[in-house]
């Protein structure tokens, strides 16, 4: 009986956390359910934006994507409503219910209800510097092993964020997996190469080959320090290069260094 | 003593001009007319949704060297970051069967039926290369991309990890804005060295599938 009783605790403590979760899911459902009831193609093009050509013309195309035809031309005054919008192209409909894609530098040049030019906008090495997510993939090797990673990183201002990083890598005696929470500085974020310099810690597991006998799966911590380059390509895809030297803390005698090349290719938005 | 002068003689312009608003009623400020009331409008991040998303499941037949070729199956994701290129993530199952040696043998197996399933997963980064429309009768149009991709990841099989390389090319046709059919053809390059020596294998992988703009 007495094993049961901090059981009994641990239980009620779980029901004391789950309750405000349940209460959110049902709130978010009842959400989703109300905003269901409301839809209906009137309603929907009432909450939808708006704007209005202001240029001479506005041009139409068949599909999202330069090298498809414009089929519709539409004139300076006419009403569209944005329907949604898919990398830089906007769908529209106009008062006739003609409906194509748009580019966002157009769109950039219609204006809502109250003359305001719309806050769209293509990419370009500004929004680089002024990025607030940034996600992408790696390879390189980490010490004689390839490696793979794919990480996300939130930029708290221009200069510092935060990455998650999450690498496999392949050896001839062993494989691991390794998870990083690292913090990014980068220096001049308005520079099209963009050196930074990185510091974070983790947790690596490294599983010997099955072929090995009389060894066995480990985790340990790990800390790095490093220093790389982004390179703003175009649109949203910029390039990274880094380095890192990474101290493995293991249970043996001696800690192990490792240093790791890596190059990727990332989005940011 | 010219600047003197001039000074002294400028001072009593100066004093003899102002004496009059001196003392006179003191200065009224300047009415304003039009008062600003203008609302600082925040220009809002547009609410506008947007499909850059593309998720769903496949199926297919990979052919696994030195085995059979085995039916897989797999989900993918990708992420379209301009109308070119998209990053994509893929994960698949299989489970192989047994190689040639041990059926011709008929001895013992050389792998357990733990070590015969085949998993992988890949990072990949995919180029629209020839982006199109298919006419269909002449009433409808759809998009199509045909794209090349290459990736890495890992192949887990024969109860271990192996570095993978993927190279590829795919046809997605647009059903709507939001539905699209896909047809692929992977291969899945990697260094084995399960039966004692390295070698590396080609793994070719022809899968179609159904993905969903979100």
């Amino acid at each position: 009986m007495a094993d049961r009783v901090p059981g009994n605790e641990n239980n009620r403590w779980r029901a004391e956390l789950l309750k405000p979760l349940f209460a959110l899911l049902i709130a978010m459902l009842a959400s989703t359910a109300t905003h269901a009831q409301g839809t209906g193609q009137a309603t929907a093009d009432q909450q939808r934006m708006r704007s209005t050509v202001v240029d001479a013309y506005l041009e139409m195309r068949t599909a999202p994507g330069r090298g498809y035809p414009v089929f519709y031309v539409a004139e300076r005054g006419e009403r569209l409503v944005l329907l949604k919008q898919k990398t830089d192209w906007v769908k529209v409909r106009n008062q006739r219910g003609i409906e194509g894609w748009v580019h966002v530098d157009e769109i950039a040049r219609t204006v809502d209800e109250l003359g305001d030019v719309l806050a769209f906008r293509s990419p370009d090495l500004d929004s680089f510097s002024n990025r607030r997510w940034e996600a992408g993939i790696m390879l390189g090797g980490f010490g004689d092993t390839d490696a793979v990673s794919g990480y996300g990183g939130f930029h708290f201002t221009r200069n510092l964020s935060l990455e998650l990083e999450l690498t496999e890598n392949f050896g001839d005696f062993s494989d691991g997996r390794m998870a990083t929470l690292n913090i990014v500085h980068q220096m001049f974020p308005h520079w099209r190469y963009s050196p930074f310099l990185t510091i974070g810690g983790g947790v690596r597991e490294t599983n010997p080959r099955s072929t090995l006998v009389s060894t066995s799966d480990r985790t340990d911590n790990t800390a790095s320090v490093g220093a790389g380059l982004r390179v703003y390509l175009s649109r949203r895809l910029l390039l990274r290069l880094q380095y890192r030297n990474y101290v493995v803390m293991t249970n043996r005698d001696d800690d192990e260094e490792v240093d790791e090349w890596k190059i990727g290719i990332s989005a940011f938005f | 003593m010219e600047n003197w002068n001039k000074c002294i003689f400028l001072t009593a312009a100066l004093c003899g001009a102002g004496s009059g608003q001196a003392f006179g009623e003191p200065p009224e400020q300047p009415r304003q007319v039009v008062h600003p009331d203008i609302e600082r409008r925040e220009i809002p991040r547009i609410a506008i949704d947007t499909e850059n998303f593309e998720l769903g499941p496949y199926a297919g037949i990979i052919s696994i060297q030195d085995f059979n070729s085995e039916v897989v199956y797999g989900l993918r994701g990708a992420w379209h970051v301009t109308e070119d290129f998209f990053f994509e993530a893929n994960y698949g199952v299989s489970e192989a069967d047994l190689t040639s040696y041990e059926k011709l043998s008929g001895g013992v197996p050389l792998f357990s039926d733990d070590e015969r399933d085949y998993s992988y997963y890949n990072l990949s980064l995919g180029w629209n290369i020839l982006p199109g429309e298919i006419f269909v009768f002449d009433k409808y149009a759809f998009k199509s991309d045909f794209y090349f991709i290459g990736g890495a990841g890992n192949t887990r099989f024969l109860g271990d990890n192996w570095f993978t390389v993927t190279l590829g090319a795919g046809y997605r046709l647009l059903l709507n804005d939001s539905v699209t059919w896909r047809l692929d053809i992977r291969d899945h390059i990697y260094d084995r060295e399960a039966f004692g020596a390295r070698e590396t294998t080609n793994n070719i992988e022809w899968s179609t599938g159904l993905t969903f703009f979100f």
